[in-house]
């Protein structure tokens, strides 16, 4: 499985590379624009990412940026809906209209921080990715 | 008055410095009551307060003197001789009121004189002795002799000096009518 | 419900919207409970309230919950595409009843924090055969059955944030001894010492290295750490500990959210203006009410870009978060709301120390305009309060909802129909008292409903044509709130009681029993260890009930009175009073000492003079006053106080009034009516009759509040 990861903080990052490593692949990004060209180049390259893990707070671009930005994209594209990419955001915000934001924009997962381990390998189970 | 103000600044201070230090020993709040000098450990002591009116409530210990106003908040005052069955003292401007914080219980103990805080190492505790000149009434709240230098203070153990017997039976008749609530 | 959560976090809104659905539910089912079969309307409400929470439990990947409610939603999906008969139709209120309680029972646990972890299959199968047995029902009649119900499965899912080893936030606040030279210097030691095990640390005064003047705000207000680590506040310590001369510290552990806000630099306190004109302080006053402009505020996407993260500095959002405004309703603290009702008393108690100043008492002061001002200050805390207390009140029908669910479980139990009735349930009292009487309201409904009301087959023989009846009613009048479980059952047998009384040894020896009024006979049934019942029933009867019910009651000033007709039923009546935290009091004194009591016990007071006065052979003393006679009380010899007036000449007479009984109160004076704030005895001191609270009056000094029910015994 192909991960990407947009995430600033040093330490979350280290984090999470560790915890998503062993599902895959995993490339690492540090703001929202960056993340959005590493998902474009992947796209054109013809090797998409089956998971994109973005967080919420972010330099130069925000993760919900970010995620439009990456549908956007696959819409271009005409990428079917089965086929699209998950994303994951992960924050410590947890209010109602921020996790409502973002599955409007088209988040798969959102999930607050710290992560539950164990709740992350259910959805995404669910969702097939493993 | 400025010995007050000393004495509790001695006591705040007793309260940092003491987190630091490994040395098993504790500083005491000391006062007099009687003829006795006593000793309570500082963690208990919330502030310490000159004496002001007392207002008193009926139908309570005689050692229960009342209540007082701390800044808004209104606490139960003992008077410490009454409570050791002792005679009586006249209040003058040197009584004060110490006040204690026990198990979230706030309480005021109305002694004749202020002393200072002391240190004493826990080598220089004794445990009381259970015949001589302290009667029984005292041996029940008294949990040590503690040597400071020539004298000796009575260490009082905060928790019995605010309960006694009559209080454990009460709670324990609490208990059981519990218990039986649950069946 | 609303107050209960702090934040619009994900998890409390679902909790939240999903128990709204579930009162609701169960209210719609108990209505039709002896009804036919459920209405269209009420298939459709279980239907989509089933389906809702089938949907949010998904998201939030609770399967449990999602499974139940899927099953449910199945059935009444049948229900409302096929229009079966003959449905069995106590069968399915009892399964859609069990199906809410497991789900609430679910939602608790997760509201504690602890997993979600009850099994449902055992509900399920049962609905998996109902649903089967309506369609072999139906297929029997020769009808058609309907496409199958069609579920989507959730896309999208939400997880909660973990609590436990990972990181946790900390607000810590440092304070230097007034010796400290140069603290930004040492607040910067400390912060260099933090960066060892912080994942995330902002502090405030920022500039700590290069700004001299920070050390006097540091010196002034101290020095503020936001901490994100995983560590225990033990081991902050530990790391601040260095170091002589910090004075205090204090470290509070907070959520993510509190940390992601930064430091609050809150309002600065009222300023209080000594010096400029009255005028020119009223000037600026009307300048400050004028409205502030409405806010927007709708969130987009690109408002949580990150201007830029130095360090100490807090994540700087490159947009200003504008607040959003909430329309008609905001869930509140429930702590703010005690700390407000605090302030409010303390209000009340500082307005008292202003307006009785002794400063004031300067004879030949013209107080006019001050008194002017004093009367306006007077009239916007009074309405502060109103305003206040009125934003803990919430109706009772919650509570009577769970009453009609209990008088439907007890009653199917005992194979008794009886009916629920319920009056005034729109009443709205202070939250408080909901709390306190929600448990003695429980059970004088299981009393009724187990001991009041009997069997359909006794019912029958004593010729009862009515089904049994439990009516709650409530009501405010004068202050209180009377809440009232009547049944129309048996009543209260006087003779047993008696007879019980006596075998305990509770009776007066010289009073004969016939001389006992009804009222004092119920009375008896009220004390501990009581219970004329010869079984003891799951529901009631062990004889431990109904003094906890009186304790409970009596914690909140309340009283209970009893009524029964032998034959007819019984009513029992709560009496509490609406408020208890700021209650308008008579101040007097005997003696040195203050007494205080409410203003609504006191009928009249009089001056009397000894020729009015009886004085009984062992003691007793009564009065007369214009014709009537009441028992007399002397405040001072009741309390053994010391220097009070003796002379009924010289002191004064309060005639009090209190559950129907009357008596007169001597005292030495009389000093005014106050608005006082109700606090309670510190529960060190045992409990004194006659004694319901402290206050502090406008002198600073301590009144001791009167309770009349206590002295009327």
């Amino acid at each position: 499985m192909k991960i990407l990861l947009a995430e600033d903080d040093f330490t979350t990052r280290k984090f999470m590379v560790n915890f998503l490593s062993k599902y895959g692949e995993c490339d690492v990004t540090v703001d929202g624009m960056e993340a959005v060209d590493a998902f474009m180049m992947a796209l054109e390259d013809g090797e998409p990412y089956d998971l994109v893990c973005l967080d919420i707070m972010m330099p130069v671009m925000d993760g919900y940026q970010a995620l439009v930005g990456i549908r956007n994209l696959e819409k271009q594209r005409n990428v079917p809906q089965e086929q699209a990419t998950k994303v994951i955001m992960t924050t410590a915000l947890n209010e109602e209209r921020n996790v409502k934001m973002a599955f409007e924009l088209g988040c798969t997962i959102y999930s607050g921080k710290p992560i539950d381990k164990e709740r992350f390998e259910q959805a995404m189970k669910k969702l097939g990715l493993i | 008055m400025d010995e007050i103000s000393e004495v509790k600044r001695q006591a705040e201070q007793g309260q940092d410095a003491s987190d630091e230090h490994d040395t098993p020993k504790g500083k005491y709040m000391t006062f007099k009551a009687g003829s006795e000098y006593y000793g309570l450990e500082i963690q208990y002591v919330d502030e310490i307060k000159c004496f002001q009116t007392i207002t008193p409530i009926p139908e309570t210990e005689d050692y229960i003197k009342g209540l007082i106003n701390l800044r808004g908040k209104i606490i139960p005052v003992i008077d410490v001789r009454l409570r050791f069955k002792q005679e009586p003292f006249e209040y003058n401007d040197r009584t004060c009121i110490i006040v204690v914080i026990v198990k979230s219980t706030m309480v005021g103990l109305i002694v004749e004189k202020i002393a200072e805080v002391v240190e004493i190492q826990k080598e220089n505790i004794l445990p009381p002795p259970t015949i001589g000149r302290m009667d029984k009434t005292q041996n029940k709240y008294v949990y040590g002799i503690g040597k400071v230098g020539d004298s000796v203070k009575l260490l009082l153990d905060p928790e019995k000096l605010l309960n006694d017997e009559d209080m454990s039976v009460l709670e324990q008749a609490n208990n059981m009518e519990a218990e039986e609530r649950e069946v | 419900m609303a107050e209960e959560f702090n934040t619009e976090g994900m998890l409390d809104v679902y909790l939240f919207e999903n128990e709204q659905l579930l009162e609701q539910l169960q209210e719609t089912v108990l209505d039709q409970k002896d009804a036919e079969c459920f209405d269209q309307d009420s298939i459709n409400e279980i239907f989509r309230a089933m389906h809702t929470i089938k949907g949010s439990s998904g998201i939030m990947m609770f399967d449990n919950i999602t499974a139940i409610s899927h099953k449910l939603e199945d059935v009444f999906y049948y229900l409302r595409e096929s229009h079966p008969e003959h449905v069995p139709h106590l069968k399915l209120v009892e399964h859609v009843l069990e199906v809410a309680d497991f789900i609430t029972s679910e939602m608790d646990k997760i509201r504690n924090g602890s997993t979600a972890d009850g099994n449902p299959e055992s509900i399920i199968k049962e609905l998996d055969k109902f649903l089967d047995m309506i369609k072999k029902g139906v297929k029997a009649e020769g009808e058609e059955l309907p496409p199958e119900n069609v579920h989507v499965e959730p896309q999208q899912f939400y997880i909660a944030p973990v609590a436990t080893d990972a990181s946790r936030f900390y607000k810590v606040y440092i304070t230097f001894s007034p010796e400290t030279v140069m603290a930004n210097i040492h607040a910067y030691k400390v912060v260099y010492a933090m960066k060892e095990i912080a994942e995330d640390l902002l502090y405030s005064p920022e500039d700590i290295i290069s700004d001299e003047d920070s050390a006097e705000v540091i010196m002034k207000e101290g020095f503020r750490i936001l901490l994100q680590a995983q560590c225990t506040e033990k081991e902050i310590r530990d790391l601040i500990g260095i170091g002589y001369d910090i004075k205090k510290v204090d470290v509070y552990e907070c959520k993510a959210e509190e940390f992601l806000r930064g430091f609050d630099f809150g309002e600065q306190g009222p300023q209080i203006d000594l010096e400029s004109s009255v005028e020119v302080i009223e000037a600026k006053a009307e300048k400050e009410s004028e409205p502030k402009p409405v806010e927007k505020p709708k969130m987009a996407p690109g408002d949580f870009v990150i201007q830029s993260k130095e360090p100490g500095k807090p994540k700087k959002l490159a947009k200003d978060k504008s607040k959003n405004e909430k329309a008609a309703f905001i869930s509140v603290n429930v702590n703010k709301m005690d700390q407000l009702m605090d302030l409010i008393g303390e209000l009340v108690i500082s307005q008292s120390v202003v307006l009785q100043n002794p400063d004031l008492k300067v004879p030949g002061l013209d107080l006019a305009n001050f008194n002017k001002a004093a009367a306006q200050m007077a009239k916007i805390s009074t309405d502060l309060q109103n305003v206040i207390m009125s934003m803990r009140m919430m109706p009772l029908t919650n509570l009577f909802q769970k009453m009609n669910r209990i008088v439907f479980d007890v009653s199917r139990k005992l194979g008794k129909e009886i009916e629920f009735e319920m009056i005034g349930e729109h009443t709205e009292v202070d939250k408080n008292i909901i709390e306190n009487i929600s448990d003695p309201l429980m059970h004088l409904v299981r009393n009724a409903v187990d001991h009041g009301i009997e069997t359909d087959a006794e019912r029958a023989e004593s010729g009862k044509k009515e089904k049994g009846r439990v009516t709650l009613s409530a009501r405010t009048e004068a202050g209180k709130v009377w809440i009232s479980v009547m049944d129309n059952g048996k009543g209260l047998d006087r003779a047993k009681i008696l007879a019980k009384a006596k075998n305990q040894g509770l009776l007066d020896d010289g009073k004969p029993e016939s001389s006992y009024t009804d009222k004092e006979v119920y009375r008896f049934i009220t004390l501990p260890g009581f219970s004329t019942n010869e079984q003891v029933t799951e529901y009631s009867g062990r004889g431990v009930g109904m003094d906890v019910v009186i304790q409970n009651i009596q914690a909140i000033g309340g009283t209970l009175e009893i009524e029964s007709t032998p034959g007819f039923g019984s009513t029992m009546t709560l009496k509490i009073p609406l408020t208890l935290a700021i209650i308008d009091g008579i101040v007097m004194e005997t003696g040195s000492s203050s007494f205080v009591v409410e203003t609504g016990v006191i009928k009249s007071f009089i001056s009397v003079k000894e020729d009015m006065m009886i004085h009984e052979p062992n003691g007793d003393e009564y009065v007369m006053i214009r014709g009537e006679c009441y028992p007399v009380l002397r405040l001072g010899e009741w309390y053994g106080l010391k220097d009070y007036q003796r002379s009924v000449n010289e002191g004064m007479m309060l005639i009090f009034e209190v559950e129907g009984k009357t008596i007169c109160l001597f005292v030495d004076r009389l000093i005014g009516k106050q608005e006082i704030v109700v606090k309670p005895i510190p529960s060190y001191i045992k409990k004194v009759k006659g004694l319901s609270g402290c206050t502090q009056l406008g002198d600073g000094s301590i009144a001791l509040i009167l309770d009349p029910v206590g002295l009327i015994e």
